[in-house]
């Protein structure tokens, strides 16, 4: 599979009044073309921060990239100009973020933003001018395209007027609109019901089967991850710990920190609760040395604190990697 | 054990709005047994914060009636007797928001310990750490602190400890971990556990998660729409699901293992959305979402009946005695 999106050793800061937070440290990662990736890790992992850069929407000033390269089909994100960035995130990737109330703008109609969306992402590279009249039926298909119930009318309302699965709806129309290539999805259905979560995703795999964008989907709903994706990274402190296939991730999950996670999920088997991770994530301002997960570690060796660990291939196959001296051979 | 320590009875609670009447909660009865967790399940907007609230008196209910040890206390807050409100504690779902930024652990912890005369002015720096110490926080570390600074979990863990200061008999929770990490939530689970087990108390466990439920509680009651579509024993309840929701619910849980997604029911196709609390449908009001529907459903609001012992479910597919397929 030719990778599609490749970040390699990415280290992004933060400044604040204190000093520098440094959030992520070496993120490594590849998309392959039409492949579904998950990330996973805890609140404040840098999930997020990850894909802000990818999409150079940090905001810098106080973030800065201090390190690494973010190749997008052969090109490096980080370097291009303003005019080309724009055009990728006009026509080729998108996301979706967590909380729909704040993404779309309240004083737009659903119908306004949409169109917007619709109508520029078209033109990038002159690609096809639109009429208005091909737009509003272009935004009437993609929003039924994800289920939404009378999407005619749907489009002179505002966000405030929908529900929370409706407005996610029409988030998710908007980056399909735009997205032929790398679909962002950030934590797309925390906020909603389990039902409605259900409908969502079953539409998102629906649509992700027919258009066939890379997908990176960022939860820390283990199990939404696994139903939707193929290849999964646990993210730690702004690392990657772990890196597999989603199926031999969950069967088989290696690094200390993948098993507490999937230990910590309460199972509908009812085989009670495990005590969860002790301790919390670092302060970034000083993270632990060499492997930050070290200090909440049971299997903590003396090297882990010296040293960072690379990624380590274990079993047969080269897909699964593991961040940890545990498994150095 | 098996002595019911809280009956709610018809309990009804309408919000009067200018687009109408919102039937928040509205015909629900349960009990609950002393010493167990009963878990109340449903979607937002089904009415489970609006029960929690009522029962410990920030709403003054509509129309019914509940009891608690044979008490009524279907009275609003300042109504109450003081021994109640010491009896009855919540713990509220957003810790960010329920405990004040301005004040120091301590001087949150002290409040309930000054209020409810618990120890002498001398022993109440005593109870603190104690309570502090119970929840597993370092009392040398947190006391001073307020709670901006310290974590989600951690600030959990002090609304926990603040509801268990007077020695309650009953809590309510009320999401205590849906703004949590699965690491976080893990770790309070643990505690309430232990807690529960060592004072002997009885919780009204609120959460939207069934998974945790399945973990945590010893009977579970389903909302829907301000009203109860079943309740059942948990172990019953999740092998035998009888109410078309609830399977609906049960086949929407993301599993993470394949032993868990055998334990579900076949997929049953969760579709269109919550209406609206103010207009309710006529009938059944998850008739819209139904896949079972039948033509009674749209007319005629069904009934609990009492399928297998403990085991009730308020659907017409079940109130002709018909056996579950």
């Amino acid at each position: 599979m030719t990778p599609l999106l490749e970040i390699k050793n990415l280290h992004v800061r933060f400044k604040i009044y204190e000093g520098e937070l440094k959030v992520l440290n070496g993120v490594d990662m590849v998309i392959g073309e039409g492949e579904k990736v998950g990330l996973v890790g805890e609140t404040g992992c840098g999930k997020t921060t990850t894909i802000k850069s990818v999409l150079r929407v940090l905001p810098t000033p106080p973030a800065r990239i201090s390190g690494g390269e973010i190749i997008y089909r052969g090109k490096d994100i980080l370097k291009m100009k303003s005019a080309e960035i724009r055009s990728l995130r006009r026509g080729e990737m998108s996301a979706i973020f967590q909380d729909p109330l704040a993404a779309l703008n309240p004083v737009f109609t659903v119908g306004h933003q949409l169109q917007d969306v619709i109508k520029y992402s078209s033109r990038v590279g002159g690609r096809e001018h639109l009429s208005k009249k091909e737009i509003r039926a272009r935004s009437i298909a993609v929003l039924k395209e994800t289920g939404m119930p009378d999407s005619e009318r749907i489009l002179s309302n505002y966000p405030i007027q929908l529900s929370g699965g409706m407005r996610q709806r029409v988030c998710i129309s908007e980056a399909l609109s735009a997205a032929a290539r790398l679909l962002m999805a950030d934590e797309p259905t925390t906020n909603l019901d389990v039902t409605i979560q259900a409908q969502i995703l079953r539409q998102l795999n629906e649509l992700v089967a027919k258009r066939k964008p890379s997908i990176l989907l960022i939860s820390h709903s283990l199990g939404v991850v696994r139903n939707l994706t193929e290849r999964v990274y646990v993210m730690y402190a702004g690392n990657m710990v772990e890196v597999a296939r989603t199926k031999d991730l969950f069967a088989d999950p290696l690094h200390p920190y993948a098993k507490a996670l999937l230990k910590s999920v309460p199972k509908l088997t009812g085989e009670g609760i495990s005590r969860g991770i002790r301790g919390r994530i670092p302060n970034y301002l000083n993270p632990p040395s060499g492997c930050r997960f070290h200090p909440r570690c049971d299997h903590a060796m003396p090297i882990c604190e010296k040293e960072r660990p690379t990624f380590f291939t274990t079993g047969d196959s080269d897909s699964h990697k593991v961040a940890c001296f545990l498994y150095r051979r | 054990m098996s002595e019911e320590i809280l009956t709610v009875e018809n309990l009804k609670k309408y919000f009067v709005t200018k687009q109408g009447t919102v039937r928040a909660v509205d015909s629900v009865s349960f009990s609950v047994k002393q010493g167990e967790t009963c878990g109340l399940v449903g979607e937002s907007g089904s009415g489970k914060t609006t029960i929690a609230h009522t029962l410990v008196g920030i709403y003054e209910p509509t129309e019914g009636k509940a009891f608690f040890k044979g008490q009524n206390i279907s009275k609003v807050f300042s109504q109450r007797p003081k021994t109640l409100k010491k009896e009855i504690r919540i713990v509220f779902q957003d810790p960010g928001s329920s405990l004040n930024p301005r004040r120091s652990i301590k001087q949150i912890l002290e409040l309930p310990l000054k209020v409810h005369r618990i120890c002498s002015n001398s022993d109440r720096m005593g109870r603190v750490m104690q309570l502090l110490r119970m929840v597993e926080l370092p009392p040398e570390d947190y006391m001073y602190k307020s709670p901006q600074v310290i974590g989600g979990g951690e600030k959990q863990m002090v609304a926990i400890a603040r509801a268990l200061a007077p020695n309650p008999s009953f809590v309510v929770l009320d999401e205590p971990t849906s703004a949590l990490d699965v690491s976080v939530q893990a770790k309070i689970i643990n505690l309430l556990m232990k807690l529960q087990q060592n004072f002997n108390l009885t919780y009204l466990f609120i959460t939207h998660d069934l998974s945790l439920m399945r973990n945590v509680a010893s009977r579970v009651v389903i909302m829907y729409l301000g009203k109860i579509s079943e309740v059942a024993p948990t172990v019953e309840f999740f092998q035998n699901p009888l109410h078309p929701y609830t399977k609906m619910l049960l086949s929407s849980i993301p599993a993470v293992s394949d032993e868990e997604e055998s334990l579900k029911p076949k997929e049953v196709l969760s579709r269109g959305e919550i209406p609206s609390p103010v207009n309710v449908p006529p009938g059944c009001s998850f008739h819209l979402r139904c896949p079972q529907k039948m033509e009674i459903c749209s007319q005629v609001d069904p009934t609990m009946v009492e399928v297998e012992k403990d085991h009730l479910v308020r659907c017409h597919l079940f109130s002709d005695g018909r056996e579950a397929t």
